[in-house]
Formats: structure tokens, C-alpha cells, sequence
């Protein structure tokens, strides 16, 4: 590729235009230089300023079709007199220089209209497109007034050059699921449920459960917190569908489900949790059959078994679950355990087969003595199926008849650590401890503030910078741990901090549980041997990260058991992919992506959120708002929902936070 | 109950707007306390009765140390800030603001109904914009009429306003905003009805694109005189403006800033008693019928100042006072205050807005009041409130609001009352007498018979925990129920113990002034006077009796609101005949202007011994109301002892229930061609079947006395054995029908002929 020949994005100007090439300056952000595969890229145009990769590019008309795009996106909103007249405008004027009939009064009316759209929209969207079209005004003037002082048309203008666009936003972007965020924050702000909704549900269709237990990666993306605190984006989410279960409204679809296809074309989906249900809704929006096998007779895989009640309350998740499965073209087959020999012969009889059963093995602490087999040996994965099959849906027995009164140790720092020793305490243990490897900032980091402050609440006792040595029992059960203490030691040279175990910190715990909850792996048994499924270095299913297929073609993965234990909200997002990627694969057998797909993967690349970018043109200093909880002494003995959501006032407030940082990107191609 | 308030609202702040310094408090944006300071922000799409919309971009100000514009309409002030809202740059992006809005929009302001009194015309001359710099492609866009309003989009700028009261305020969320970036339009999704409220959203318009139909192009603005008055329909008293010019009214508008109207009060103004002169035989007939007469029966709907003349008479002549629905409401709030210990219910219409839940009982609210309604959609769409709606219909326009509804036998209000209360008193402390009253209610036979199941309660008292804020809003059912008193006294717990805002709704007219101002009877005897009801004599605004009076546009005086206050009326169109005072005089009382009975209103119910003429009528810059005066609440004897519930008498069978049709409240309504519907007795499939009634068959029944031929009509979204018989097109036979709302249908067999 030609490279960089001039560039304004984010602040770094680079204009290589009259230099020979061993001059050039080099950009220092992932640029689409190359759009897809062998397909070249001419120019990128964005939100924070333009790159020009082509020497032939048309300047004019590249800011005309960037022009037509905002048109194009404010035909879905319109929501503001500056955005609605002002993106008009531009382009009337902008097509009009193009085709070679424009006046440089036209250039000073532009002007003047980007300064009022820059100042006054209410998006961001309105109020940066128009900068990089000044930009071309200013840097390939010369151009704009060829077209003006001949009368001709612009160079490439109705001609040979693709332009493909995306809206973003720095929220979007980071979220795994690509959940258009201010969409369902708007509706909150406008009062029309139904529509934010609907907004989430484009492709996210857990609006329940990702408005209750997303550790929500787009709040740190949250351009707000370049100006006080990110916006509560999670719990926002809620509203929309809550509002759908109280009314009873009939389910809400983003867009009107196709109908069922009955071309004799089938997808198998192994697993009925987040992934497995996320792929199914979206194919059978499309019309195509998708048919999941479950193993457990209850669905929602470890949301529904793991995630405990008080955090996921399980009438709710069944709302999210019941969407799903109340589409036509999807069915279920509980109690349905997918092994090798079974996957072969679904192989066989579908057209394509998706992979989603998770990643349900608790890994073991690696201490001296560890046996699984002992009795008080726990994984954090078995115990937690058995708190909530008991809890929510009356399946087994009580874990507090193991844990009453008792002593219980959990290794981990994650969610699933949380989840055990929140719910150890409201089963009755008498002391819970978790140990953790790293300290306090870390594990507020993996897991989210809340969850960390209302376990300390709740009586769990965080010993940070520790690990077990060693396990004793007395032959039938767990008696005693030797724990190691760490402490942290700044590099001297200025490097990572290095955790170095102290001498003489040393110390025993005496307990009745040991329940490691340091992270979970992928059951292979289910994987044939003969298929050779290439697996990634931590031993789980490996795809290209784009089209989620395996090595073996037809068959696709997604969620934990294609990634390792990871979010609700990431197994969504890749699922969604591979659904999409699937609902062309059955059809001609290839694996493609949509542009959309290509410039969502591009924006990924490049990405979209920029801490270091001042905020203008909103009030700082406006708190986020924080949903009201159960007291502790209100929930630490019972299994009631701890986050009572927002009020509506609140909700309001914090949806009138929101910027709305709609950005547009194009790449001429 | 704990307060959770996160983003600590109501802390006291100090700011400075254009070198003013201002104290206020947090959680106010920068606009309202621009506005409590007196200092002008222009803004285009702002309503002060709903959330900002921030659509127009006009509000725009500087704060200092903050780059870039602040919108003030929606953020928040912070401490200390120092904020300027004029600037060279600010009239420079306002002014290019408005020449955007003038982007095509048609030269037509000769002909266009808003010319006159239009934002966008006054802003335009405003900022100066006389010349338009920028042009685009114009577009066709045609007019649409929807029934009471017509909407032009080549007039709209989409400053959001109307969408916004249709879904903040009248909850029908009828009107949407159909994307469309520069071809952007407000659609009606609901087209099919002619919904009454979209005259609330020509109300708000700031152009000329919503307009009503009716007064499209038949005078200008400025043409027309404005007289303030109050809406005499539903109770609600809803402020308001009749605009007249030659003797005719020509429209209602309201302040739509901080307050709403429905569309009775919107369109039901064509009621005046026309033409009518003095005839003195007649007058002399009426005297001597009211001197020899036994009993006054008389409709609610009347002025506070009539209602005290008929009091006088009273007590000058003995005669009996007869206003049965009045009569049964005063029972029910003397009940309720035996515990409470005060002449009025606790709530108010704000209350119910600001509510966190609301619960309806015994009435269908949306048609009995819609300001009632409105509010509890307020309180829906700003604190997300939990709406709890008992009663035997459900309302389906009401399901975008209500989170559950609660289906009752009718007739068991007072097991399902007691239901509610002890489900809601659970956990709260009461004296010994309550508790007992509670636990010894029998909840699995009260719940058996009245059909509210316990897991219903058990749901609805889930939903309200950790919640505050509560209101209860009850209604007409109730107050004639044989079991009324006992039903008041139960529900009057709530206010007491529970700290409920409750709202009990009086029935439509100025039923709440007369139940206050009249000592009323039970039973009429003997020879009869009628006010607006059929009597051996009857005085008629509606002009068919045997002396004429003005209707209620034509007097001036007050109404008590279900808001409790004390509002003027003036009079709208001019009346020739003879009124109530006149009578009173003849009798030997003595005042010149009916209106010198408005500052001898009971003092004892709360009324202030005010003249009319210094009565205020405004809402200020901030929206506080300053109309009439709030009636003050007065202590009374206390009297807790609650009976046992008595064997509740559920209906079975085919129930026929009196409930006027929105929009129509009494005999005067009915009058008003714009809100006028066929009137049919309408029933489920159901009922059809259960009364082997056919659809278009015409019926006869009788209730209280008064026959109803009715054309039975089968309604497809109705369900169940009930119907609905509306009986405000009954004329002066209208106010006799005053019993409890539920009745066995009992159709007289040898006139069902008669109609077909």
C-alpha cells in the first residue's frame, strides 16, 4: 500500500503530499489503510478528522458523500434544529460544488453552517461531521475551487468509488455486543420504553440480564468520564425492559421477525446459555431454523445455574429467555447432553452447528495436597449449580445443610469468587473468607465496586496478596490451609510491580470448605478426537475472532467455550457474529462479513474512545446517579434482589447525562 | 420509610446568572432558576410541564470555565456557577438557529391561524432575521386532518412539544415522531379515534402546524377576547380561557405552560342557554313553586354561590335539598373524616404526580376524570410509579400505565377495600382497635368472594417495597355503594396510618362545592322544584323547563376543585333571563350579584370569606398557581370504630355500569357538538351472549327511576358481563341517576320491540 499521504485524525497532521517517499511521516493509529482482504483503501473520513491513502482522491466528493451519509444517518433522527436543517444544507451545497455548479459563496455558507452545527447540535454526530469536511476545504482547496471556477464536475463524481459508513460510538465500540447505547438511553430520556427497548434489542437480546449484571466495559468508554463520572450505562438498560414485563406488552423486536423460511436449511446449537440463546434469536429474525440442545433440564446455562438470585433474579432472566425461545423458527431440546458421538451425527444432519456450551469446569488452586475427591473440596462451578437449581427452581437441596455454621475459604477474585462467598454467607457459614492473589484496586477492577463493597458488607473477609500453599485434611475432610502472604515490590527500574512472597507471613486457616473459584475451563470430551479442532494456547476452541467459525468448517463457536470464561455481554456479541456469518455460510458454504461487520472490526482496531479529548459543551460536575440497594441486614440471609434499580428520576437524569457521541466513519474504497 | 436520593436533589446552591446572584437548589436546571430570578433565556421548544426536550438548541448559555455552549433548558446548575446568557457569539448562533428554522417554511402567515400570537414569527422578528441565507430542496408535504386537529408539517419545526404531552402528560401517547432527519414529521398513530387530548397538543404548538379543525380560519388571534374562567365539567376546575368575539365563543386555550385540559373542557363549550329573554310570568310561577315547594332536586352542576342561595333557601323555606350524587359523596367524606379528623381528603394532583405508586380503586378514572388520569401518567412516565388500577373493567387505554390490574366482583368494595388496607397496614403500627379490626378480617373468604386473589395482593405488595410516596385515588363507585360510609372509614386508614396522598375524586359538576356548602337530604317529597332536573317545576339552562337559567358560560362565580381549591368563572357569552339569584330575592334574601355570596361561603368547610373581584387567576413565572385560594382543612369529631365487613354481595349475571364515555360529563357536554358520539349501551361478546342480546338490537331499562332506550353494541376489546351505559345524553332526567354504578340488567320485556 501507498501508505499515509495526509492525515488530520485526532490532532496529528501529517500532509506527505509533496515528499518523496523516504520523507513521509507515519501515522501512529490503525488507519483502514486496507478495507477487506485484497480490497485497497482510498480514504478514511470520521469524526476526529480525515487520512487520504489515494494520491487520486477526490476531495470534493469525498466530502460530499461524507456530507450525504450524516443525511443519511439524520433520516433516523432529525432530533434537533441545528442536525435536522444544518445536515441538509451541507450537502445541497456540498453536491452542488460537486457537480461542478456551486459558488464560493456556497464555501462561506458552509462555513458558516458547520460553525452553528458544531456549537449548537445535539449530538455529537452533528457536531463533528462537520470537521473533517473543513478540513478538505482547507487542505484540497484547490480542488473545491476547480470545481467552482470551471463549473465541471468533481473529479470521480458519480464515478467509480465506493463509500461505506458505520455510526458508532466510543460506547458502542467497547461494548462487546456493539449495543447501540444512546439509542436505548434516548428512549429512557424520552419516556418511550418501548423504543429504548427496542434500541437494545438490534443486538442484544438479554436486555434483562445485561441491565442487571453486565460488568459494563462501555462505562469505561463513557466520554462523560472526560468530564465528571461515565454514565450509569448498565442499569439503564433495565428500564426498557422492565417496562416491557410490567405492561405486559407483547415481546418488543427491533425489527419485524422474518418469516419462517422452511427451505429445509437448519443450524444446531449446542448449549442454551447466553451464546447458544443470543445466535438462535437472530437466526430465526432471519426466518432460519435454529435448533438448540441443552444439557441441563433448565435453560440459560450458567446464568441461570450460576449467577445467583439476588443478583439475576430468575423471573426475569426467563422473560430474556422466553423472547428467545417464543420465536417460531427456535426450538429446545432439554436434558439433552451433546457428546462427541452426538455431535458428530448433528454435524452430519445440520447445515451448520454452533458451539456454546461454555466453560463449566472449576479449575483447582494448584496447592500441595489438593485433592478434589476430599471431602470440603468444592468447585466453585458444582456449588453454585447446586445453590440455585435449589433456590430457583426447588431442584436438590438446600446448600445450607452443607454450609450452616461452617468455616469456608473461596480462592478467586472474579465474579464467580463473589458469587460463592455472597452466597456462603446467606446459606449460613459461619466465617467466609476469600483469598486473592492481588489487592483491593484489582479485584474492584475484575469485578465491579458494588459487588466488592456489599460482599464486605455482608460479613466476607478479603485476605489480598495471599495464596494457598497447602491443603490438609484428615483423610475424609478438609481440616486446615497454610496460606502464603505476598507483598508487592515496586521495580526499581520502574517496571510492573512484582508480587514477592514475605518471610514469616506464613499462617493457617482452619475451615470445613475449600472452594476454588480461580477460573474455569472448557469440557473437551465433547470435541471429536478425528475432527482436530485446532484449540487457542489456554486450551479453548480456536476461530479467526471475525466469522467465529473453527477449523472445521460448519461447525462455529462462540461465547466461553471459543474465548475462555469471560462476559455475558462478550458471548452475545460473538455469538451475533456468528449467527450472522451462519445465516450466509448454510446458503453457499462461505464465511463473509458484512461491510458493517468490516468497519465494526476497523473501528475496533482503531478505537473510538479517546481519553485524553477535552469535552466542550456540557455541564460538568453533575453526579452520576447510583440505584438505590437492600439494606444489608435486609438481604444477607435471603436470596431478595440487592439492586432495587433506578427511580425514575433518576433514570431521567442520568439519561439526560448522556452526550450522545454518535460518531460517522467512511472509507472510500 | 429510608430516603434514597443519589443525586442529592434540594441541596441548597448559590449561582450567578448575568451578575445576579442566585439561591436555588440543586437539581434545577440553569433555565427554571433563570426564570425564578425574572432573568429571560429564549427557547423555542421548551415546556415548563414536561422534561426538557432540547430539540431547538436556542437556550444555549455561557458558563464560565466551561468550553463551548450550555444548554441551559436541561442541564443542571452546579455551585458556584457563573453563567451569562447574552453574548455576540449567542445571538449569533440564535440567530442562525432561527433563519434554519425559516428554511422553507411557507410565507403564509396571512392565512395561518397562529399568525399573531406565533414563536416562530416572534422570534424570527426577535433575532432579526430578514434575509435567508441558506437554501435546500423544498418538499411536498400535504395537510392532515385528524379529526379535532388538523396538522400541516410544512408548518412544523419539530420542536417536539406535542409528542411530549402525549406521552408526559395525557398518557395516550397518540402522537409520535417519525424520523426523517430534514423530511422529519409527528405522526398520529392512533388515527382511528379522535382522540379528544390532541387538543392539548394544538395547544402547545408554537406554530401554526397544529391547529383545531373547527377554528380553522374563522378569525384571527388577535381578533378574539380573552376571559378567563375555570371548566365547570369533570370537578377537575381546570383553569382556562373562553375566547369570544361578537357574543360567540370561537375557542377554549388554556396555560398550557404549566397546566393541561382535556377535551371537554377543550371542546365543550357550545352549551350556552341561547336567546333567552325575561319572562316575568314565568319568573312569577318559579317564585311561587319555590316558596310552596317540599323539595329541591337539583344537578351538581352550579356554582358554589348558587349552591349557598339554595342552602338560604333552605333555611328560610325548610325545603328539602336533593342532589344524589352530591348527597352520597358528602355521606362518604363525612365517614372518612369520622377517622381522619378532617373535612378533606389529604391529596392533592400534584401529590399523585410525584407518587412512586398510585392506587385506583372504584372508578374509571380515565373517564371520570381525565386530569385525574393525567396525573397518574405523570407519575408513571417521571418516577416510573407503580399503578395498581381495582376495579371489575379493565381499561385498556389505561395498560400503557397501569402495571397491574386488579379485577373485583362488583358490589365487593368494601371486602376488597379492607383487603387492600390490610395488606398495605401490615407492617406499619396502628392502635389496638385497627389491628383488631385487621386480623380479625377473614382474608381467604374476603378474597374468595370479591375474586382478589391473595398472590394479586401478595404481587402488588412485593412491587411496593423499599418504595414511598403512595397515593390512593378513589372514585364514584364507592360513594353510593350501600356500604359507603364503612368503605370511607376503611380507606381514610390509609391517610391516617400510612401516609397515603389520597385523592378521593368527587363526582363530575361542582359535586365537591355542594357537598360542602348544602345541607342536603336523602329523599325528595311532596312537590318538587327542580334545578336542571325533571321536578313538578323545573328551572332549566338547558332550556327546556319552565323558567330559563344561564348554563354555566354565562354566570360568573366558583367551583371547588378535586384539587381542593376555590376558582373563579366569568362569564363567557351573555344571558337575558332571569337566574337563581332573582328567585332568592323574590323570597326576601338580599343581594344585588350572585356573586356576593362568594365571600359568605362556610368558613366552617374551609372556605375564606373572599370577594369574587379579588379572587386571583394566574400562574407566575415559575408555574405556581395563584387561582382563587386552597380550601384550608378543618378539624372534626373523631369517631375510628369500624364495623365487620358485612356478606359481600357480589353481582352476578349481566351488569350494566353508568359511565359516561370520555370527554362527556353531564347533560351540558351532550350539548357540544365536537365531542358528541352516538350513544349505545356497549358490552363484551360475552355479555352478548349471557343476555342473548344481539349487536344493533334495541333495548329498554329502567335505573333509578329513569327509562334508557338504548341500541346494545357489541365491543370487541371489552370482556366480561358488564357494559356500559353512559346516561350524560339523558337530559334533566341525567342527575336522577345517582344510585350505586352497578345494576342487574333488567331489560323490560314488551319494549324491547318498541326499537326494533
Amino acid at each position: 500500500m501507498s501508505g499515509v499521504i495526509f492525515s488530520t485524525w485526532r490532532d496529528e497532521f501529517i500532509d506527505n503530499r509533496d515528499k518523496p517517499s523516504e520523507e513521509w511521516s507515519q501515522t501512529a493509529f490503525k488507519l483502514p489503510e486496507t478495507y477487506h482482504g485484497d480490497t485497497g483503501s482510498k480514504a478514511f473520513i470520521g469524526w476526529d478528522g480525515v487520512a487520504i491513502f489515494d494520491e487520486d482522491i477526490d476531495a470534493v466528493e469525498l466530502a460530499n458523500q461524507y456530507a450525504a451519509q450524516y443525511q443519511e444517518y439524520s433520516e433516523a433522527c432529525g432530533r434537533c434544529a441545528p442536525g435536522r436543517w444544518g445536515g441538509r444544507i451541507l450537502y445541497d451545497l456540498l453536491d452542488k460544488i460537486a457537480r461542478g455548479e456551486g459558488s464560493h459563496d456556497d464555501i462561506t455558507h458552509l462555513k458558516e453552517i458547520s460553525q452553528t452545527m458544531m456549537v449548537t447540535s445535539k449530538c455529537e454526530i452533528g457536531k463533528t461531521v462537520p470537521k473533517p469536511i473543513l478540513d478538505l476545504m482547507e487542505y484540497y482547496k484547490d480542488q473545491f475551487d476547480t470545481c467552482i471556477d470551471d463549473q465541471i464536475p468533481s473529479k470521480h463524481y458519480n464515478g467509480d468509488t465506493s463509500y461505506i459508513a458505520k455510526v458508532t460510538a466510543p460506547c458502542t465500540d467497547m461494548c462487546p455486543a456493539h449495543v447501540d447505547i444512546p439509542a436505548y438511553i434516548e428512549g429512557v430520556r424520552d419516556m418511550v420504553f418501548t423504543e429504548s427497548l427496542q434500541a437494545t434489542r438490534q443486538t442484544m437480546p438479554l436486555a434483562h440480564t445485561c441491565g442487571r449484571v453486565c460488568p459494563h466495559p462501555c462505562e469505561d468508554a463513557c466520554r462523560r468520564m472526560n468530564l465528571d463520572e461515565p454514565i450509569s450505562i448498565m442499569e439503564l438498560k433495565r428500564i426498557g425492559a422492565d417496562y416491557e414485563t410490567d405492561h405486559e406488552v407483547p415481546w418488543l423486536h427491533p425489527s419485524e421477525p422474518k418469516p419462517a423460511r422452511n427451505d429445509g436449511k437448519k443450524i444446531a446449537i449446542i448449549g442454551a446459555g447466553p451464546a447458544g440463546l443470543t445466535a438462535a434469536y437472530y437466526l430465526a429474525l432471519e426466518g432460519i431454523q435454529a435448533d438448540i440442545f441443552e444439557e441441563l433440564p433448565v435453560n440459560g446455562g450458567e446464568v441461570a445455574v450460576g449467577v445467583p438470585e439476588y443478583r439475576m433474579p430468575i423471573d426475569k432472566y426467563n422473560k430474556d429467555i422466553d423472547f428467545v425461545l417464543d420465536m417460531p423458527t427456535v426450538s429446545i431440546t432439554n436434558n439433552h447432553r451433546v457428546t462427541a458421538d452426538r455431535l458428530k451425527e448433528l454435524d452430519e444432519e445440520y447445515d451448520a452447528v454452533m458451539l456454546g456450551f461454555g466453560a463449566r469446569l472449576s479449575k483447582k488452586v494448584r496447592a500441595a495436597n489438593e485433592n478434589t475427591k476430599m471431602g470440603g473440596y468444592w468447585g466453585a462451578i458444582d456449588m453454585l449449580d447446586k445453590v440455585n437449581l435449589w433456590h430457583k427452581y426447588d431442584i436438590g437441596s438446600p446448600v445450607s445443610n452443607e454450609l450452616e455454621g461452617k468455616t469456608v475459604v473461596c480462592v478467586g477474585g472474579g465474579f464467580t469468587s463473589m458469587d460463592v462467598v455472597r452466597c456462603s454467607i446467606r446459606e449460613g457459614a459461619k466465617k467466609v473468607i476469600m483469598l486473592y492473589r492481588r489487592d483491593e484496586k484489582t479485584i474492584i477492577r475484575n469485578t465491579t465496586y458494588e459487588e466488592y463493597h456489599e460482599a464486605v458488607e455482608e460479613g466476607v473477609e478479603f485476605i489480598f496478596h495471599s495464596a494457598i500453599e497447602e491443603i490438609f485434611d484428615d483423610g475424609d475432610n478438609i481440616t486446615k490451609l497454610k496460606v502464603n502472604m505476598f507483598e508487592l515490590v515496586p521495580d526499581p527500574d520502574g517496571g510492573r510491580a512484582q508480587l514477592v512472597k514475605m518471610e514469616d507471613g506464613d499462617f493457617e486457616i482452619e475451615c470445613d470448605y475449600l472452594i476454588p473459584a480461580v477460573s474455569q475451563a472448557l469440557d473437551t470430551q465433547i470435541l471429536p478426537e478425528e475432527w482436530e479442532l485446532e484449540m487457542t494456547s489456554w486450551n479453548s476452541i480456536l476461530t479467526n475472532g471475525k466469522d467465529y467459525m473453527t477449523t472445521r468448517p460448519g461447525l462455529f463457536a462462540a461465547g466461553d467455550c471459543e474465548y475462555g470464561p469471560m462476559t455475558i455481554v462478550n458471548a452475545v456479541g460473538q455469538a451475533r457474529r456468528a449467527a450472522s456469518v451462519m445465516s450466509r455460510y448454510i446458503y453457499d458454504g462461505k464465511c463473509t462479513l458484512l461491510d458493517d461487520e468490516i468497519m465494526e472490526d476497523h473501528l475496533a482496531k482503531l478505537k473510538v474512545y479517546d481519553k485524553n479529548e477535552k469535552i466542550t459543551g456540557w455541564m460538568p460536575g453533575l453526579p452520576r446517579a447510583v440505584s438505590e440497594k437492600l439494606e444489608t441486614e435486609e438481604r444477607k440471609d435471603n436470596q431478595k434482589e440487592v439492586n432495587l434499580g433506578f427511580t425514575g428520576e433518576e433514570a431521567i437524569a442520568e439519561a439526560e447525562r448522556c452526550m450522545r457521541c454518535y460518531y460517522i466513519s467512511m472509507v472510500a474504497v | 420509610m429510608s430516603v434514597h436520593n443519589s443525586i442529592n436533589t434540594g441541596k441548597p446552591i448559590t449561582l450567578t446568572i448575568d451578575g445576579k446572584t442566585c439561591q436555588s437548589t440543586f437539581g434545577k436546571t440553569i433555565l427554571e432558576i433563570a426564570r425564578e430570578n425574572d432573568i429571560y433565556i429564549p427557547t423555542m421548544c421548551y415546556l415548563t410541564k414536561v422534561k426538557p426536550i432540547a430539540s431547538c438548541r436556542m437556550c444555549i448559555v455561557d458558563v464560565e470555565g466551561v468550553d463551548g455552549v450550555i444548554l441551559s433548558c436541561q442541564e443542571k446548575a452546579t455551585e458556584g456557577a457563573v453563567i451569562t446568557t447574552e453574548t455576540e457569539e449567542l445571538y449569533k448562533e440564535r440567530q442562525n438557529i432561527m433563519t434554519l428554522y425559516n428554511v422553507n417554511h411557507p410565507l403564509e402567515c396571512g392565512v395561518c391561524d397562529k399568525s399573531g400570537e406565533c414563536d416562530l414569527q416572534n422570534k424570527t422578528m426577535e433575532f432579526d432575521v430578514d434575509t435567508q441565507i441558506f437554501t435546500t430542496r423544498d418538499q411536498h408535504r400535504p395537510v392532515e386532518n385528524w379529526g379535532h386537529v388538523s396538522y400541516d408539517p410544512a408548518l412544523c419545526i419539530m420542536c417536539e412539544k406535542c409528542v411530549r404531552v402525549s406521552t408526559e402528560i395525557t398518557g395516550d401517547e397518540a402522537l409520535q415522531l417519525k424520523f426523517g432527519g430534514y423530511s422529519s414529521t409527528i405522526v398520529n398513530i392512533k388515527k382511528e379515534k379522535n382522540y379528544a387530548s390532541l387538543g392539548e397538543a394544538a395547544a402547545v404548538c408554537p406554530v401554526g402546524a397544529l391547529v383545531d379543525t373547527n377554528f380553522k380560519y374563522t378569525t384571527n388571534a388577535w381578533e378574539l377576547e380573552k376571559i378567563p374562567s375555570a371548566c365547570p365539567h369533570c370537578g377537575g376546575g381546570c383553569q382556562m380561557t373562553y375566547e369570544v368575539k361578537h357574543d360567540k365563543i370561537y375557542r377554549m386555550t388554556n396555560n398550557f405552560e404549566f397546566t393541561s385540559l382535556c377535551g371537554a373542557g377543550r371542546y365543550g363549550f357550545d352549551y350556552d342557554n341561547k336567546n333567552v329573554s325575561k319572562d316575568a310570568k314565568a319568573f312569577a310561577a318559579a317564585v311561587e313553586a319555590v316558596k310552596n315547594a317540599d323539595s329541591i332536586l337539583f344537578a351538581p352542576q352550579i356554582t358554589n354561590e348558587e349552591a349557598l342561595i339554595l342552602q338560604k333557601i333552605k333555611e328560610k323555606t325548610g325545603v328539602k335539598l336533593i342532589s344524589g350524587e352530591a348527597r352520597a359523596y358528602q355521606k362518604f367524606m363525612q365517614a372518612y373524616a369520622e377517622v381522619t379528623g378532617k373535612t378533606l381528603y389529604s391529596g392533592r394532583l400534584k401529590g399523585i404526580s410525584e407518587s412512586k405508586a398510585v392506587i385506583v380503586l372504584g372508578t374509571k378514572i380515565y373517564d371520570d376524570s381525565p386530569t385525574v388520569k393525567y396525573h397518574i401518567n405523570m407519575a408513571s412516565k417521571w418516577h416510573r410509579a407503580r399503578v395498581a388500577y381495582m376495579h371489575p373493567l379493565e381499561d385498556l387505554e389505561m395498560k400503557n400505565i397501569v402495571t397491574q390490574f386488579i379485577k373485583y366482583e362488583a358490589g365487593t368494595e368494601e371486602g376488597v377495600s379492607a383487603l387492600l388496607v390490610e395488606m398495605l397496614l401490615r407492617e406499619i403500627d396502628v392502635p389496638e382497635s385497627v389491628k383488631s379490626f385487621l386480623s380479625d378480617l377473614d382474608i381467604g373468604n374476603l378474597s374468595a368472594e370479591s375474586n382478589v386473589g391473595e398472590e394479586e395482593l401478595e404481587a402488588l405488595r412485593k412491587s411496593l417495597i423499599k418504595k414511598s410516596g403512595f397515593s390512593l385515588v378513589v372514585g364514584s363507585d364507592l360513594y353510593a355503594h350501600p356500604r359507603a360510609a364503612q368503605i370511607a372509614k376503611i380507606l381514610a386508614l390509609l391517610e391516617k396510618y400510612a401516609d397515603f396522598n389520597v385523592v378521593c375524586v368527587p363526582p363530575a359538576g361542582n359535586a365537591m362545592g355542594v357537598s360542602l356548602i348544602c345541607d342536603l337530604d336523602d329523599d325528595a317529597e311532596g312537590l318538587t322544584v327542580g334545578y336542571n332536573v325533571a321536578a313538578d317545576f323545573t328551572l332549566s339552562a338547558l332550556g327546556d323547563g319552565d323558567l330559563d337559567m344561564p348554563a354555566l358560560n354565562q354566570q360568573e362565580g366558583t367551583l371547588t376543585t378535586n384539587d381542593k381549591r376555590v376558582v373563579p368563572m366569568n362569564v363567557a357569552l351573555p344571558y337575558g333571563g332571569y337566574v337563581l339569584n332573582d328567585i332568592a330575592n323574590a323570597l326576601g334574601l338580599n343581594a344585588e350579584y350572585t356573586i356576593e355570596y362568594t365571600k359568605a361561603l362556610p368558613a366552617d368547610k374551609g372556605f375564606e370569606a373572599l370577594e369574587f373581584d379579588s379572587l386571583p387567576d394566574y400562574f407566575d413565572t415559575v408555574g405556581t398557581e395563584h387561582r382563587g385560594y386552597l380550601l384550608s382543612e378543618q378539624e372534626t369529631a373523631l369517631n375510628e370504630t369500624l364495623d365487620e365487613i358485612a356478606e359481600l354481595d357480589g353481582f352476578d349475571g349481566a351488569i350494566v355500569y353508568q359511565c359516561n364515555p370520555k370527554e362527556q360529563f353531564s347533560a351540558f357536554t351532550s350539548k357540544c357538538e365536537p365531542i358528541t358520539e352516538e350513544v349505545f349501551l356497549s358490552g363484551s361478546k360475552q355479555f352478548a351472549t349471557a343476555t342473548k342480546l344481539s349487536d344493533g338490537e334495541s333495548i329498554s331499562f329502567i335505573i333509578d327511576g329513569v327509562t334508557f332506550k338504548r341500541v346494545f353494541k357489541i365491543d370487541t376489546s371489552m370482556k366480561g358481563t358488564i357494559a356500559l351505559n353512559p346516561c350524560y345524553d339523558m337530559g334533566l332526567s341525567a342527575p336522577l341517576v345517582s344510585s350505586y354504578r352497578f345494576s342487574r340488567l333488567e331489560i323490560m320485556q314488551e319494549n324491547s320491540k318498541i326499537g326494533s
